[in-house]
């Protein structure tokens, strides 16, 4: 098939930069980086990028594709082909370009290491004995721990475009793969660590880094599985923990948010008075609901009851949002056709394996509790 | 008509009640018939999901369930967060019979009925974009925008995680500017139009929030924009709300008016201001109004 591509060439040394065509032919089954290496193997030597496995397990070759990172050797290009739009190739985002397609790691590597990527036993001599951890318990930290540190995600955060020292998706779901690891003893600390100024709270929630991830991490979720861990262990001093906790109170005692009290919730009472100017100007436009009589919902005795049986459930902190898991790894299954495919055998069109759900085969797990 | 259970979360009861009237106002033009659930609370936005996840769940389930006993199979959201919240909890539910039986035997204990299952979460937005909400849509808007500019801004949780949402395609979106155009309007295009308000933050981060907020006003301003036009009530609440906070941080003035997708789709088909009610907006949506008298 003939590939057609744009790409954002870039000199490092020199600063200067330029959008080039090229038109190849390539096999059918070829992907963005087999093409990236016909271009380079029998039409400009000089095009840089990063590769190694082919197989989207080295994390080396992440790069944007009109505007969204992919990985190169995962993306394959039969369908772009087809469609006759031509592709615009560029460097990731939120990190320094050296040169074409190879942006400069070391931000995303800082970030990585400033979260202590390795497990905190407690002990220096280990004991006699080896620990044996249920299967159960490593499944909280699954989806986390198939990141392969490509930066997808990175590229294209909001929060760290804003703040370029947010410690962003990748460091932070590699953060939880600790805090979630019932080997690690150094939980507390980590949370307060990852609860400071560049960390958790940060987050702006735009689910970009869900969107791009190429291996289902879901760093959104490990940043939401690290706030209810924090909020869980009492660390929740900082305005976005506190944020958060209004939401709790407010849904069990009125139903409804209480908006015009979540500033001074939030910021604290001496904070928000400096913003007494910006409030008035609210204020004249009816952005400020009254907070009395405050507005309750019907019967929202249910969800203050809710609220404590919750409580005594005992599901809370970062299993709440790994109970989720599950059932939406079915979903996108299931709309990824894999029940069809598996009804056709596993050598047909459009069949593949079968992807690892933790725990999927044992039937006992779900009433074990 | 069709008939939809409505929810309209807290900030269209609350500091956007103009998202909550222009909606009821435009409803029957384009063939929906609102039942308004009244007792359900807070889906928790991102908070509740992030400080009490089981809450959160059972907050959402409890919701659904109150949906599901309208008798009808859609639950309509006029707000991005509230509808990824209650996808992501019906998904759940509707995927593993363990956890719907935990929570339902929850809801029943406390007095709430028990969910099934049926209900489908929808905004407002994918309602009117297609089928035969568009076609209604645009006979409804027949006062037309007259050709004015206006700059489509999605935000984050109608787009994304598209495996959840899955209306759009999530980098490529196209439901506003069809929607515009039905209107007669010109849809803006410009590159942030997809990206965050900043206002999950604004709070406990307002410096990233803002460095977040401008670009989408700036970008909308700089490509002409008469105004713009969200399906997010909290992403209105930053862009017009907060706009102040801007020109005092980038020193630029946008007088950038920003509307919500009722209000715009209300306009066209010819709504009294009594149902727009654009004075509750912080930028004035003069200019607009104006051009239109013409
Ligand atoms: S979380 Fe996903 S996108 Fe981010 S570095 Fe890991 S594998 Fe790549
Ligand atoms: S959801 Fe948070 S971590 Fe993920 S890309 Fe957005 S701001 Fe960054
Ligand atoms: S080359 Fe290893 S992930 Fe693509």
């Amino acid at each position: 098939m003939k590939v057609a591509l744009k790409i954002w060439r870039y000199d490092g040394a020199t600063g200067e930069k330029a959008l080039r065509e090229y038109e190849i032919e390539a096999p059918e089954e070829a992907t963005l980086l087999d093409c990236l290496d016909i271009i380079k193997d029998r039409h400009d030597g000089t095009l840089a990028y990063r590769k190694s496995c082919r197989m989207m397990i080295c994390g080396s070759c992440g790069m944007r594709m009109d505007g969204a990172a992919v990985l190169a050797c995962k993306t394959r290009m039969a369908e772009i082909a087809a469609s006759g739009h031509v592709p615009v190739i560029s460097a990731m985002g939120n990190l320094p370009v050296l040169k074409d397609l190879v942006v400069d790691m070391t931000p995303f590597w800082q970030k990585i290491r400033a979260v202590k990527p390795w497990l905190d036993t407690g002990y220096v001599e280990p004991p006699e004995k080896e620990f044996v951890v249920p299967q159960a318990e490593m499944d909280v930290i699954h989806k986390e721990s198939l990141c392969i540190m490509c930066g997808c995600c990175v590229s294209e955060c909001n929060s760290m475009e804003a703040d370029p020292d947010f410690l962003g998706p990748a460091a932070l779901a590699k953060g939880f793969r600790f805090v979630g690891d019932p080997r690690d003893r150094a939980t507390v600390e980590r949370l307060q660590a990852y609860s400071d100024e560049h960390g958790i709270w940060d987050c702006t929630r735009c689910y970009f880094c869900n969107e791009r991830c190429p291996k289902g991490v879901d760093p959104r979720d490990a940043i939401a599985k690290l706030g209810a861990e924090a909020m869980r262990e009492g660390i929740d001093s900082d305005m976005g923990a506190r944020h958060a906790k209004w939401f709790v109170t407010s849904a069990k005692t009125t139903g409804w948010l209480r908006e015009t009290e979540l500033v001074p919730k939030t910021q604290g009472v001496v904070r928000s008075l400096k913003e007494i100017g910006f409030a008035m100007s609210l204020l004249r436009r009816g952005k400020v609901p009254p907070p009395f009589p405050p507005h309750v919902a019907k019967d929202v005795d249910e969800a203050r009851q809710l609220y404590e049986l919750v409580e005594r459930e005992g599901h809370e902190g970062a299993r709440g949002i790994v109970q989720l898991e599950k059932p939406l790894a079915r979903l996108e299954r299931h709309e990824a056709g894999y029940e069809e495919a598996a009804a056709r055998g596993p050598y047909g069109p459009g069949s593949f394996p079968k992807p690892y759900l933790p725990g999927e085969n044992e039937s006992t797990e779900e009433g074990a509790a | 008509m069709r008939k939809v259970a409505y929810y309209k979360g807290c900030l269209a009861s609350l500091s956007a009640k103009e998202l909550d009237v222009a909606t009821r106002a435009l409803a029957p033009k384009v063939g929906l018939e609102l039942e308004e659930l009244e007792s359900v609370t807070c889906c928790g936005a991102g908070d509740i999901h992030e400080a009490e996840p089981d809450y959160y769940l059972h907050l959402n389930a409890r919701i659904l369930a109150y949906a599901e006993a309208t008798g009808t199979d859609t639950l309509m959201t006029v707000c991005n967060v509230c509808t990824l919240n209650l996808r992501q909890a019906n998904h759940a539910l509707k995927g593993d019979e363990a956890l719907l039986a935990r929570v339902n035997d929850n809801l029943v204990s406390v007095g709430a009925p028990a969910y099934s299952g049926s209900v489908d979460v929808l905004h407002f937005l994918w309602l009117v974009a297609a089928g035969e909400g568009y076609e209604l849509l645009k006979r409804a808007a027949h006062r037309g925008l007259q050709g004015l500019k206006i700059a489509p801004f999605y935000g984050c949780q109608i787009l994304r995680p598209s495996k959840l949402l899955g209306f759009d395609d999530p980098d490529r979106p196209e439901s506003l500017e069809r929607i515009i155009e039905a209107c007669g309007g010109e849809a803006i295009d410009y590159p942030a139009k997809v990206k965050c308000c900043g206002f999950p933050i604004i709070q406990a981060r307002e410096d990233v929030a803002l460095a977040e907020l401008v670009q989408p006003i700036e970008q909308a301003k700089e490509a002409g924009a008469d105004a713009m036009v969200t399906p997010c009530p909290l992403c209105h609440l930053s862009l017009d709300a907060w706009q102040s906070k801007l020109r005092k941080q980038t020193g630029k003035d946008f007088q950038m008016p920003v509307l919500h997708l009722s209000q715009l789709i209300g306009v066209a088909a010819g709504l009294s201001e009594s149902e727009l009610k654009f004075k509750r907006h912080v930028v004035s949506v003069e200019p607009v109004v104006e051009k239109l008298a013409v």
